[in-house]
């Protein structure tokens, strides 16, 4: 027991706060509480939830990826032409994962092989990725998406759990599985840990960054292709600032803009909990504009815990050195 | 003469190691006074209480008679003490007018008055006989005219004592002839200067006295002019000999070699490294820092690139382009710094030991936490690991103890040779101890050592032969039973 609340300290600290919004939320307006806002506020995280999970694997190495919400962009275009001219839904789907990764890995040789910054890198493309967007569509909108294809992505599976939320899900668990037991995982950590230290050990350094850009893709593309099925029109002009929530479900969950640590499950929870707040505010009635800031608030105040919790580690590490 | 610098007196204490002990000696006005010693003596750290940049220390020092106790570097320069450093450190997009009055430029009504300024500095460039001008751009200079605007910035701040440490180790021979002339054309205008070097031909060109430290001690000052380089040298080397730096088991070196390197050069760092190393061997390359043998081994491991050369491994060539390549041929590296290149900071003892081997822990890439767990206790018993507890960070445990987990990193790598890059340094004398017995044990079980240290006592105990490089380049190799302090130092000073 005392290992676990060791090992998933951060996650508990998320699963504290967020039950600490919901209750203040659920006393002022009990209808927070309904089942069905409940199950809202799931369905509201995922298109943020998938894109801060490959946000969270790419920051874990040390890097970001800015352009995930111009590469949303693209992958909602092109999908969306896809199932309008007739492409049935699994390989409409196929065919954008195979998008989301191939613009991921071009970031990643940016980063790892060119040796370029990653913000620096990324700003650049995710302009890039924004041009492509408009060019594909002419600048407008993709519209008519098949029903077909909006229910493999977001139609109703078990009672009142979507397809789109059990991906979630799914994406979570293998995006977990893969941080924690894989040798992939290992080396991410490591990587945003000590690069050169990792690399004196005789990892593969560039290919396992490429391949953790790639991997963002990959669920960018996914949650694009969610956004497409649950709006029916595909915009190029789609997901536009996206960068910032995701960069902050993942901030919110533990992850270290530094690079070297981080989890799967709180980012998961800091997606929750950004969605959670928003609609409280909401359910509240509270003005629209005061959202921004407490989102904001939310986000300084679970960096700023990290920091002390940084500091008194330290002072714990002083004291036993010197006893 | 009269006395100007008095050092009374000077302990420095570190964690866990004694930099400098009740050092008393004193130098004289208008004299250039060479500090010699070791690397490690301690030389850097009396500059360093000396000017103000460890403000924390015990004894006094007097300058002219008087106590002084700077806060900071800048305390010192303004009182007239300043420091040429073996890095030259300048703002390069700036002229070089504005590096000398960096932070003290003259202003008129609130804004910078350039034309005063450049006067000023114009003149000090004029005086010390430089080539170029205040208005020109840094950034367009050569190392050695660099190092001529960091004497120009002390003499704007009316230096008295000027200290010099290593400036000549970039320098080319010209740049040294007109550097050492110009320390000479200072102390004729009475400036009184302190000389820190390695190379011994500029003690005997230009300095007056020596003083000579040893193990963080205050050995003696010696008149040049009335002494050798072999007895400069005699009093530099002669450290506490280790008891722990001996080889217990008889030598086990075979005449199969594992490791060749054939002319191995990389343009401006080092050239012509030719060497072999022997199944059951400890070669080790000893040499003064800046001798370039870390850029050797990381250039064999295949951490940076080389211009030419040939590496064989048992017989055949070898193509080591990375360190993933160097893992193929079983090679390890144990790195000079432990923090920066040995471990990751984030993970646990299990996980920096397994980190190299991860593909013998997985299985179709998924990790076997058990096995990395186990493999981790193993080690942990055979070093005798503190704590004994394998989801200890890494970067939680002493010097010693960390650099025993980066050593079972390798070994669990099962290398066939490990290049341990300055093995024992920052470590306290029990771990040392302890991380020569394991390095006994590897090559007792056939595995192969190269060891680059700059501890003598631990060249001379643990290795069966040894390299000396100087500069970049190899200055010999000696056998073990020729092995004394002053011969390899002598080789090491090009003496």
């Amino acid at each position: 027991m005392k290992g676990f609340v060791k090992r998933f300290s951060r996650e508990l600290e998320v699963v504290a706060a967020l039950a600490v919004i919901m209750i203040v939320f659920g006393l002022i307006q009990p209808i927070y509480f309904s089942p069905d806002n409940l199950l809202d506020i799931l369905d509201q995280s995922v298109i943020n939830g998938l894109l801060a999970i490959g946000m969270t694997l790419v920051i874990i190495t040390g890097g970001i990826d800015l352009t995930v919400g111009s590469t949303l962009a693209i992958v909602i275009v092109s999908v969306g032409n896809f199932t309008v001219m007739g492409l049935r839904p699994v390989p409409a789907v196929l065919a954008g994962m195979v998008i989301g990764f191939v613009l991921g890995l071009v970031n990643g040789i940016l980063v790892a092989k060119m040796k370029l910054q990653p913000f620096v890198a990324t700003l650049g493309m995710m302009s890039v990725y924004r041009g492509v967007a408009y060019l594909i569509t002419g600048g407008w909108p993709v519209l008519n998406i098949p029903q077909t294809f909006r229910n493999l992505m977001d139609g109703d599976v078990v009672g009142s759990l979507s397809s789109s939320m059990i991906l979630f899900l799914v994406v979570t668990v293998i995006a977990y599985i893969l941080l924690k037991h894989t040798k992939f995982g290992t080396y991410l950590y490591s990587i945003g840990s000590n690069e050169e230290a990792t690399r004196l050990s005789g990892v593969n350094v560039d290919r396992n960054k490429i391949m953790a850009y790639a991997i963002c893709g990959v669920t960018v593309a996914l949650s694009a292709m969610v956004m497409l099925a649950k709006l029916g029109t595909g915009e190029p002009a789609a997901g536009a600032s996206y960068e910032t929530n995701a960069i902050a479900a993942a901030a919110i969950g533990g992850t270290s803009l530094a690079g070297g640590k981080g989890s799967i499950i709180g980012t998961f929870l800091g997606a929750i909990l950004l969605q959670a707040l928003k609609v409280g505010l909401v359910v509240c009635g509270v003005d629209t504009f005061w959202q921004y800031i407490a989102t904001g608030l939310i986000i300084v105040f679970a960096v700023y815990v990290d920091v002390i919790q940084g500091k008194l580690s330290a002072m714990r590490l002083n004291k036993k050195a010197k006893a | 003469m009269p006395t100007m610098i008095e050092f009374s007196n000077i302990t420095k204490q570190f964690p866990g190691n004694k930099a400098l002990d009740d050092v008393c000696f004193s130098v004289e006005k208008g004299e250039i006074h060479a500090l010699l010693g070791e690397n490690g003596a301690g030389k850097s750290t009396l500059l360093n209480i000396f000017h103000g940049i460890y403000p924390d220390y015990d004894g006094k020092i007097l300058i002219d008679g008087k106590k002084v106790a700077f806060k900071n570097a800048n305390d010192a320069i303004e009182f007239g003490i300043s420091k040429v450093h073996q890095e030259v450190n300048l703002v390069t997009e700036l002229t070089v007018g504005q590096n000398i009055a960096l932070g003290y430029e003259p202003t008129r009504r609130g804004l910078v008055d350039y034309d005063a300024m450049y006067q000023k500095t114009d003149s000090i460039l004029e005086r010390l006989g430089c080539r170029f001008k205040s208005r020109d751009r840094v950034n367009a200079l050569s190392t050695g005219e660099m190092q001529m605007i960091l004497i120009a910035k002390a003499l704007f701040h009316n230096a008295k004592i000027i200290s010099f440490d290593e400036p000549t180790s970039a320098l080319t021979d010209r740049e040294v002839d007109r550097l050492l002339k110009m320390i000479l054309e200072l102390k004729a205008q009475g400036i009184t200067i302190l000389y820190i070097t390695h190379r011994l031909d500029e003690v005997f060109a230009i300095a007056d006295r020596a003083s000579i430290l040893r193990d963080g001690k205050f050995v003696g000052t010696l008149n040049i002019k009335e002494t050798t380089k072999e007895e400069l040298i005699r009093h530099m080397v002669g450290r506490d000999v280790s008891a722990y730096a001996v080889r217990n088991n008889p030598l086990c070196a075979t005449d199969e070699v594992v490791l060749k390197v054939e002319d191995l050069c990389k343009n401006g760092v080092f050239e012509h490294i030719s060497f072999e190393l022997h199944r059951g061997e400890i070669l080790s390359f000893a040499g003064l820092v800046g001798s370039k043998r870390t850029d050797v081994m990381r250039a064999v491991f295949g951490a940076d690139p080389y211009t030419s050369g040939e590496i064989y491994i048992g017989g055949k060539k070898a193509e080591i382009k990375s360190p993933q390549d160097a893992l193929k041929y079983s090679l390890g590296l144990i790195p000079e710094n432990r923090k920066t290149q040995g471990f990751v900071k984030n993970f646990n003892n299990a996980r920096n030991m397994a980190l190299a081997s991860l593909n013998r822990f997985s299985k179709r890439g998924f990790i076997n936490d058990k096995k990395i767990l186990e493999n981790c206790m193993y080690y942990t018993r055979e070093m005798n690991l503190h704590p004994a507890d394998p989801e200890y960070l890494t970067e939680s445990l002493s010097g010693g103890n960390a650099q025993k987990v980066i050593i079972a990193k390798w070994m669990t790598t099962d290398a066939d040779i490990i290049i341990f890059d300055e093995p024992t340094k920052g470590i306290d004398v029990g771990a040392k101890a302890e991380i020569y017995r394991l390095m006994e044990e590897l090559v007792a079980k056939g595995k192969s050592i190269i060891m680059v240290s700059s501890e003598l006592p631990e060249v001379i105990g643990m290795s069966d032969r040894v390299v000396v490089m100087r500069e970049g380049k190899m200055m010999g190799c000696l056998k073990r039973e020729e092995l004394n302090e002053e011969i390899i130092m002598k080789f090491a000073m090009g003496g």
